[in-house]
């Protein structure tokens, strides 16, 4: 650690000089010129020189210098990358000791960081649509109201690994068509239209599932089933619909026993039934179709719900295990494809239809949000419109509303007043304020001013920037007020309200967004391991997989940990499932727990199975998948897409004897086009072999021990997970800089650029002197320059160059 | 508990006609019935639709031995066979940049019905070239309520960071290009297309009365926009005007439905959602398209039957591998099998479809024989990314009853297949991407 810091300083130091100076190399090196040309000329220029401009790249000529008045930058911050990541010069060829390519690397981020802190080029002013997520936290904070938004609008394309992305949240009218329609639903959502007409949801349980154990959320005493969270929109009487899997023959699992069936809402039981006994079984093999429509109507009710969001339950109530299906359960899979273990039923859906004759709207939390107001003596119907209805566009706009905006508001409010009551006004207004381009677009708007000048944007831009930022939504109202009064300017109020937006539950969605993109948690739920080789692999698993990391990353936001605590925590989140997969002692039941994490094979992200899992393939472990993500995501150097014309990895043939992993790949690193980014990838997914394609340890591969040691680009020698790790963590900066990247285009949804760099480099150190606490990323992100000021661009693209 | 909510659609209802409503009674009011034949005007309509495989093909496979009208099929082309009389297998044809295999999926998907090779870029300054759909929509697609109608299957929002890198997802996640700057985003959610199509549930009146609301809050809505213009960079004050254009586009539509609505034609039930069974989604999205045809809410759709880079698993047809793991074959014979076995999984599919159509009566024929359907991809031997020959079929009435295998030069631009198409149909333009010139198509 003292290292480190001393390295801080020392870095830190030069950016002053720099500034006040203006003769970087002068003062960093005041007789024999920069060591950086001469490394450079002697060391690299060798392969990226005019003629083969390896990798399309020629450094003959460079100079310190052309990165300290910022002609050659970006060239210089891509040959920062390769030297921090330790992958130039590649393995095998000369290279200078690492004293003196960190020399190198000092100088150059010296030049680089001065040059841009004397003429910040932050981007544009960008005009954000609102992504599917970031739509329905907004319905959710303005309404009270949780919507499913994948039902709602469509997917979003993602670019620089996130889908937050300004440029590429396109418009089509079919898109817009959706948002319209939207707005339509959740505004009668939200009121409780009456005149609305019945609607059906259906949700269903995957096959892969396993039912046969107490699932998490459920009543105590159940097993399998669901709970689905529900929003009745009005009083009154709904049809649940429930269905049962059946074989491929058409036969339900389970029939040889009783099995009771309840179904509850909000842990109230609206309807019992009973599956299974002899007469099911002996209808079952007559006429098995019959039978199992039968059973699925017995299963089905209709009953009174009251509106509002509900927890609605359905599961099967533990009866004693049936003592001859336990053992014959060679899985934990409860049901491998159609086939039956386990002797219980498993349910495949739920459809909840209605409401059928609902009179009243009901008392909803979305209504007591909505209406603050009642008309009555004293106050006209139009005057506590306006009230709402102001409030509301305020929240929605994220701005003080204008006149303008509210006389449409206002407008859309007379026109549902016209044709029906009070409430249908006020429908109506919310239904255009929900579908207005204020809502669904987040602007930044340009002062006027010379071209190419920069400016700060504004303190309510900023606020938005902020939530969407951290809780992937709209400003909630101590924030707008900050805003509206202009006190975000000062650093101590700004730091007071990330704070506070930290420490609350919105700051999930950090999680959830964040996270799930940049460590791509989110592709856990496409995972599909063949189910021959990893017969136990169940949707049980790939739940607690992504629960586990996601649980993690929580308690770093929750704590304040140090985010280098996701390689390193001593401490993870399972529950019985995932502990039986770690082979984890003495956990039982469903719900996910904190447990300590003695053996070190298995702390931190590099040995929780969902990553494990989605850098492998179907039927074995990835290498180079597991090299590449952990370049991408813990070392910030991704590896160039593969050349063209690279046959896969043979699979092993019958009759030869099978070759590993590590011997099919030496093949592949045999091949010059493959060695130079193999090299570096290989090795570290090498590292991580004792992890087999869904994470579980193993200690052999096809009978042979498996062989986890490998040299990495820089020289080290690691064998094994925990030798890779410390590798890794050697420089914690680099892991650090890493995720503030990804942190970057995350909070700016755009792609950085190499003017964005010494802002990224800034915020690694200034964090390093706070033990690389969430919380200090995540100041040094909103305090930044690329943050919080813009590059003006009212003239044509020329503006872009350089002054 | 969290979870993924998905939705099971019984097959067993779907394209049952009227009498399969009584599952669902509430919807019963949803479109007005009418019968088929009697609103079918006399004058047959022209009909164009492009279906996309990824991950390239099994060219010895695929493609037919013999050239001209002799031609036999070849194994993967082989559940063609009924619809044999009017079918042309195209072989030769390239994207644009023949041999050059930088960019190769994203490749595949976006510059196949552009003829044009998009260019490299992740976020900022998309471009490709507007697709043959969308030129087609531009002059069959006019009197419909729907110009076009895109679909999908893949839910990319679980294929985090699978993309080709250097370019973006937005080449891979959808097929049409309405210009060369505006990817057309895919539907994949059968009940969604099925609302937009057929509106939301409720009376003639109740969706009368929706249209006028939609039409008085969109008016409100491009106030607003213009205003917002206002104080924006040149570049977002141009994205704000394609939403203006939007608008118009949305309330023109609005205003062909009201005609429209006049004779519409059931013959499919709501769908709940989106199937958990591949077989089951494909069968329901080719569904869709038939019943759009059918009741002529649009004569143009492209389907992407899965996405490039798919990792989709087909256990029920043997192959347990993922399928772009396994497309790069590296020449082994279960490799190649596997893949072979994908590509005429999807033959198969799509001649399913095919026979819905034929079986479909539309004036003094069927929908088939008043169409042109295009099969196949952008990518040759997925091992190294082919860039060419291209797997492209041709299939429909409007080919005539010429049935044969049409063996180009090798390297013909796939874009002279599509200027062909386009003058065909009526569009005039002079070329059509990389065209340098037209094919003997028709």
């Amino acid at each position: 650690m003292t290292n480190v810091a001393s390295a801080v300083l020392l870095t830190g130091a030069c950016v002053a000089v720099l500034a006040s100076q203006g003769h970087p190399l002068r003062a960093q090196a005041p007789s024999a010129g920069p060591t950086a040309d001469a490394v450079i000329a002697s060391y690299c220029v060798t392969c990226h020189n005019a003629r083969t401009r390896t990798g399309d790249l020629s450094l003959e000529g460079f100079a310190l210098a052309h990165l300290a008045d910022g002609s050659r930058s970006e060239v210089g911050e891509k040959v920062l990358r390769r030297l921090r990541a330790g992958s130039m010069p590649p393995p095998g060829v000369r290279r200078p000791d690492a004293a003196v390519l960190r020399t190198v690397e000092s100088e150059m981020v010296a030049a680089l960081d001065g040059a841009e802190l004397r003429n910040p080029q932050p981007g544009r002013a960008l005009l954000r649509r609102l992504n599917r997520a970031e739509y329905a936290n907004a319905i959710r904070d303005l309404l009270a109201l949780e919507v499913d938004a994948s039902a709602l609008v469509p997917p979003d394309n993602a670019a620089f690994g996130f889908d937050n992305i300004a440029e590429v949240l396109g418009v089509s009218p079919s898109l817009q068509e959706r948002y319209l329609s939207a707005a339509e639903s959740v505004a009668a959502l939200a009121v409780g239209d009456t005149a609305a007409p019945a609607e059906e949801h259906t949700y269903t349980i995957r096959q892969d599932v396993s039912q046969d154990t107490h699932l998490d959320g459920l009543p105590f005493g159940t097993l399998g089933g669901a709970r689905i969270r529900h929003t009745f929109p009005l009083d009154g009487e709904y049809e649940f619909q429930v269905r049962l899997y059946r074989s491929n023959l058409g036969m339900m699992r389970g029939l040889q026993l009783l099995h009771p069936f309840e179904l509850a809402v909000d842990g109230a039981p609206v309807h019992a039934a009973t599956v299974g006994g002899a007469a099911d079984l002996d209808a079952a093999f007559d006429k098995p179709t019959d039978a199992g429509d039968a059973i699925d109507r017995r299963l089905s009710t209709r009953a009174r719900v009251s509106a509002g969001p509900r927890d609605v339950t359905l599961a099967f109530t533990e009866v004693a295990a049936p003592l001859d299906t336990v053992r014959l359960r060679p899985f934990l899979k409860s049901a491998q494809d159609t086939l039956d273990w386990t002797g219980r039923p498993h349910i495949q859906s739920v459809t909840i239809r209605g409401p059928f004759g609902a009179t009243r709207p009901g008392d909803t939390p979305s209504r007591r949000r909505l209406f603050s107001c009642r008309p009555g003596p004293g106050l006209s119907e139009t005057a506590c419109a306006r009230q709402i209805l102001s409030a509301l566009a305020r929240r929605a706009y994220r701005q003080p509303v204008a006149p303008s905006d509210m006389r449409r508001v206002m407008a859309m409010y007379a026109e549902g007043r016209r044709e029906g009551t009070f409430e249908s006004g006020v429908q109506r207004a919310l239904q255009f304020v929900l579908a207005s381009p204020r809502f669904i677009f987040r602007a930044e708007h340009e002062p006027a001013g010379a071209p190419g000048g920069r400016f700060r944007i504004d303190d309510l831009e900023l606020a938005s920037q902020l939530s969407f930022f951290l809780w992937s939504s709209i400003p909630d109202d101590a924030l707008l007020q900050a805003a509206t009064r202009g006190q975000l300017a000062e650093p101590r109020t700004l730091e007071a309200q990330v704070r506070r937006m930290l420490a609350d539950p919105r700051a999930s969605a950090i999680v959830t967004n964040f996270v799930g993109q940049w460590l791509q948690l989110r592709n856990i739920r496409t995972l599909q391991p063949n189910s021959d080789d990893f017969p136990d692999f169940d949707d049980n698993l790939r739940t607690a997989f992504r629960r586990e990391t996601e649980l993690l990353f929580q308690s770093l936001i929750d704590e304040d940990r140090s985010v280098l605590d996701l390689l390193t925590a001593d401490y993870t989140f399972v529950n019985e499932r995932l502990a039986r997969h770690y082979g984890i002692p003495g956990v039982y039941g469903s719900d996910f727990r904190r447990v300590p994490v003695p053996d070190e094979r298995r702390r931190g992200v590099l040995g929780h199975g969902g990553i494990l899992a989605i850098t492998s393939h179907a039927t074995r472990t990835s290498p180079v998948l597991r090299g590449k993500w952990v370049l991408e995501n813990v070392l910030g150097s991704p590896p160039p897409p593969p050349p063209p014309n690279v046959p896969a990895l043979k699979e092993n043939e019958k009759g030869r004897p099978a070759r590993t992993m590590r011997e099919q790949l030496a093949e592949h690193r045999a091949n010059p086009a493959c060695a130079s980014c193999h090299r570096i990838m290989d090795p570290i997914g090498f590292a991580l072999e004792n992890f087999d394609p869904v994470g579980a340890w193993r200690a052999t591969e096809g009978g042979r021990p498996i062989d986890a040691s490998g040299e990495l680009a820089d020289g080290a020698v690691v064998d094994g997970v925990v030798g890779l790790r410390q590798a890794l963590l050697q420089r914690p900066e680099r892991f650090v800089g890493a995720m503030v990247e990804k942190l970057m285009i995350y909070a700016l949804g755009r792609g950085l650029t190499h003017h964005d760099m010494p802002a990224v480099r800034q915020i690694v150190r200034d964090a390093a002197a706070q033990q690389y606490r969430f919380s200090a990323l995540v100041l040094g992100v909103v305090r930044s320059t690329p943050f919080q000021t813009r590059t003006r661009t009212l003239a044509p693209a020329a503006s872009h160059r350089a002054e | 508990m969290t979870w993924i909510t998905r939705a099971r659609v019984d097959r067993r209802r779907v394209l049952r006609g009227l009498g399969a409503a009584v599952a669902l009674p509430l919807l019963d009011a949803m479109v007005p019935a009418a019968t088929a034949l009697a609103q079918t005007p006399a004058l047959p309509r022209r009909r164009f639709g492009a279906v996309f495989i990824p991950n390239g093909a099994i060219m010895e496979q695929w493609t037919p031995a013999g050239a001209g009208e002799g031609f036999d099929l070849s194994p993967t082309l082989a559940p063609l066979a009924p619809h044999r009389a009017s079918l042309a297998v195209v072989t030769n044809l390239t994207r644009a940049n023949p041999g050059v295999v930088e960019g190769d999926h994203a490749i595949s998907a976006a510059g196949w019905l552009s003829g044009v090779y998009p260019k490299r870029t992740e976020a900022e300054d998309v471009r490709n070239g507007t697709t043959i759909d969308q030129a087609l929509a531009a002059v069959i697609g006019q009197q419909t309520p729907f110009p076009s109608l895109e679909l999908a299957t893949t839910d990319f929002t679980g294929y985090v960071g699978a993309c080709t890198s250097g370019f973006s997802c937005a080449y891979t996640n959808t097929i049409s290009w309405s210009s060369p700057t505006t990817p057309l985003p895919m539907e994949i959610n059968p009940r969604v297309v099925f609302e937009r199509m057929f509106g939301r549930p409720g009376t003639d009146e109740e969706r009368a009365r929706r249209r006028t609301r939609t039409r008085s809050i969109l008016d409100l809505v491009r106030e607003q926009a213009v205003e917002l213009q206002g104080n924006l960079g040149p570049a977002d004050r141009g994205r704000l005007s394609d939403y203006l254009d939007n608008v118009r586009e949305i309330e023109r539509r609005i205003q062909r439905t009201e005609q429209f609505n006049a004779g519409q034609v059931r013959s499919m039930d709501l769908p709940i959602g989106i199937p958990e069974s591949f077989e089951e989604h494909l069968g329901l999205m080719y569904d869709l398209l038939t019943v759009a045809w059918q009741t002529d809410l649009t004569r143009v759709f492209t389907f992407m039957t899965d996405r490039e880079l798919s990792q989709r698993t087909y256990p029920w047809i043997g192959v347990t591998e993922q399928h772009h793991t396994v497309s790069h074959h590296g020449n082994d014979p279960a490799n190649i099998e596997k893949v072979a076995t994908i590509n005429a999984y999807h033959a198969a599919q799509f001649a399913r479809f095919l026979d819905r159509l034929r079986q479909t009566p539309d004036g003094d024929g069927s929908l088939l024989d008043h169409a042109l359907i295009v099969y196949g991809g952008g990518m040759g031997n997925p091992n190294q990314h082919a860039s060419d020959p291209l797997p492209i079929v041709a299939v429909g009435g409007a080919l005539g009853a010429r049935s044969r295998h049409l063996l180009l030069p090798r390297r013909t631009p796939v874009g002279n297949l599509w200027l062909t198409v386009a003058q065909r149909f009526g569009a005039e333009v002079p070329s059509f991407g990389d065209s340098t010139g037209t094919i003997d198509l028709f």
